[in-house]
């Protein structure tokens, strides 16, 4: 008997997706889906706003990044000023990148510690009431409590920049609205009422030791699980290292032929397209020249990883040299290695972060410059979940014509969906009795990813778990279902 | 940012949403007080999340108020918040004991739970409190203020009310 298994929602994701699994008659599967199944709309009813708003607008899209969403669409509205990136003050540019580094530091801790930790430190089959925070709080009260002060030293970060750890407002078009005052600095350095930007080195350094212990361990699951080849897209600087506010598009394959040469942000349009499936309200993004069936990529962490020459601080490069050497600095197509790489990335921002707040330009005043207003702005960013678009079109008066959002987790649409494609033949094929394990696998490979579905589609995000098993001709014979 | 030796004793977190009729019950509840200030520190916030276990740490007391859609004889409810863990889907939406038992857990603090639960009946997108909401947002109000009183007094008094 044919067989269709439901996991809707996935949980310790942002946002609302599903899964569904179809097995047929000899209980193998034939095909599987990640469905994202609400939507929201951004991109319409932006239109016909004053292009000023968007940066505001936007950064509704998200409670878990929407300084991305912030500064991708300041980035564009920049440009609808004539201001490109390299015009912008230097203090505006900096306290641009702090608090883009200190979103990503932040947004990053968040998932590792919040939403990963469990699976990793409790296992994919652990019961189901110890794969939570709440549970990691209980047995490994160190890390946890490390996990909320980083959240909290990267979200106080953004608010002494932008007045609120959440939805503030700190870019203006053409450059910042505020800058950093010696007290707030005092405060990230000093380390009298936090800890400060040097201890959270120190905690980035100690957590990626549990990580490389954590691989060391388990390398052969880490290195099969959802591992598959696909390209992998994100942003680098002009000598070809990591950047994540500004620099140009790379893209190379599974075996590290680069399939995009470093291109100019404002091209973006000249080599991608997107997709769409009528299961899904997400988009599929891929290179023209590929083409939709291999041009598609990874992006986020792993990508960045394998596409950057180098990671341009010290430590955070050391790190990186270690991850690629772990496995011959070949291309890593394994899914799990996302962590790692995420790490990585924290200590990076770690790094920059304590830069930034050692450089006096962040307390400048001048603050935004003025140019020659256009009518298109494209703004591209490394968000913490990977590369991010936001592209207007205004008219003569600078009201909004068009809007096109291209967000990391569109990007990731076809790879979330080969990861799970992978667990459905790997895990549950041909397995008989589908356990509470088997389906977390599925969220575990989807949880890698740390997709933000509320930002690719803009949903509203109710998360309750439900699986569902229907025969060939459509039957629900069996259901599970967790509520909130 | 707040310095911790210059946090006062007593934390109100409201808890709701200006843009949602009824649910605004939380933050309207820290408008009503916010002249207070010289006793309570305030934070508003649409939902807690495990960082507040951090914040609410720093304070001996932590009164959580938000709106309730259970009906109540007296339109509000002021009562204990003990800490308890709670398995909820999602850790961007913990309830007040959650909260206060990560606090216990993670930093070995034991601050005092209060939760001010105020009836609503309409939670749309809109700007406004319903009718019967506002009646019982007075009710809440004339009583934290007694209560408010009470606590600048003698001990024995703020004990007696609750």
């Amino acid at each position: 008997m044919k067989k269709k298994i439901t996991i809707d929602p996935v949980t310790r994701v942002e946002g609302h997706g599903r899964v569904t699994i179809h097995l047929d008659e000899y209980g193998k599967v034939e095909d599987s889906f990640f469905h994202i199944v609400e939507f929201r709309g951004f991109e319409r009813f932006i239109q016909g706003h004053p292009y000023w708003e968007a940066p505001v607008l936007v950064q509704r899209l998200c409670g878990i990044c929407p300084v991305s969403h912030h500064l991708a669409a300041a980035k564009a509205i920049d440009q609808l000023v004539g201001i490109d990136p390299e015009d912008l003050t230097p203090a505006a540019f900096k306290l641009r990148k702090l608090m883009h580094y200190g979103q990503i530091f932040q947004s990053h801790a968040l998932h590792f510690f919040y939403l990963a930790s469990p699976d990793l430190l409790f296992g994919m089959d652990a019961p189901v009431e110890k794969r939570n925070v709440f549970a990691v709080a209980v047995e490994n009260k160190e890390l946890a409590r490390k996990g909320i002060l980083m959240r909290k030293f990267g979200q106080e970060i953004i608010q002494a920049i932008a007045g609120k750890k959440i939805h503030g407002v700190a870019a203006v078009p053409g450059g910042m609205h505020k800058t950093f005052d010696p007290k707030e600095r005092e405060y990230f350095l000093n380390g009298k009422d936090i800890p400060n930007i040097k201890t959270m080195i120190e905690w980035s350094q100690e957590i990626i030791g549990f990580i490389k212990g954590y691989h060391e361990k388990n390398r052969v699951l880490l290195d099969t699980f959802a591992a598959f080849p696909s390209g992998h897209l994100g942003m680098v600087d002009d000598v070809g290292n990591l950047e994540l506010y500004h620099g140009k598009l790379r893209a190379i394959d599974s075996i590290g032929n680069i399939t995009l040469p470093d291109v100019s942000t404002n091209d973006y349009q000249k080599y991608f397209l997107e997709g769409v499936e009528r299961w899904s309200y997400m988009k599929f993004p891929y290179l023209k020249e590929i083409g939709r069936e291999k041009g598609w990529n990874r992006v986020g962490p792993l990508a960045r990883m394998n596409i950057c020459n180098a990671i341009p601080t010290p430590l955070a490069e050391k790190e990186r040299q270690a991850f690629v050497a772990f496995t011959g600095k070949k291309v890593n197509n394994s899914t799990l290695y996302s962590h790692w790489a995420r790490l990585i990335e924290i200590l990076h921002c770690a790094e920059v972060m304590n830069e930034l707040l050692h450089d006096d330009d962040i307390l400048s005043n001048d603050l935004v410059r003025e140019g020659k207003p256009r009518l298109e702005g494209i703004g591209i960013i490394e968000a913490p979940r990977g590369t991010l678009t936001h592209h207007y079109q205004v008219d003569e008066k600078g009201m909004i014509t068009r809007c096109n959002l291209i967000v990391s987790t569109t990007h990731n649409n076809e790879a979330m969906n080969q990861a799970v494609k992978w667990v459905a033949n790997n895990v549950i094929s041909q397995k008989g009795a589908i356990t509470d394990g088997m389906l977390n696998q599925v969220e575990v490979a989807i949880r890698a990813y740390d997709p933000c579905l509320s930002c690719a589609t803009q949903a509203l995000g109710q998360m309750p778990l439900k699986l569902e098993l229907y025969n060939h001709s459509g039957e629900l014979i069996d259901e599970r279902y967790k509520s909130n | 940012m707040n310095d911790i030796n210059q946090t006062k004793k007593t934390l109100i977190i409201g808890i709701g949403n200006y843009g949602r009729a009824d649910d605004a019950l939380g933050w309207k509840f820290i408008d009503e007080f916010s002249y207070r200030d010289d006793l309570y520190d305030f934070e508003y916030r649409y939902q807690l999340q495990i960082e507040d276990a951090e914040l609410v740490s720093k304070y001996e007391k932590v009164i959580f108020a938000d709106a309730s859609h259970q009906p109540m004889e007296e339109g509000f409810s002021f009562y204990n918040c003990v800490p308890a863990p709670t398995s909820a889907f999602t850790t961007h939406q913990l309830n007040p004991e959650t909260v206060l038992w990560l606090a216990q857990e993670l930093f070995y603090v034991y601050p005092r739970g209060f939760i001010m639960a105020i009836e609503g009946t309409h939670w749309e997108l809109h700007q406004g409190l319903s009718d019967l909401a506002e009646e019982n947002f007075k009710k809440a109000i004339a009583f934290f203020k007694d209560y408010s009183k009470k606590l600048t007094a003698p001990p024995r008094s703020a004990k007696a009310i609750l």
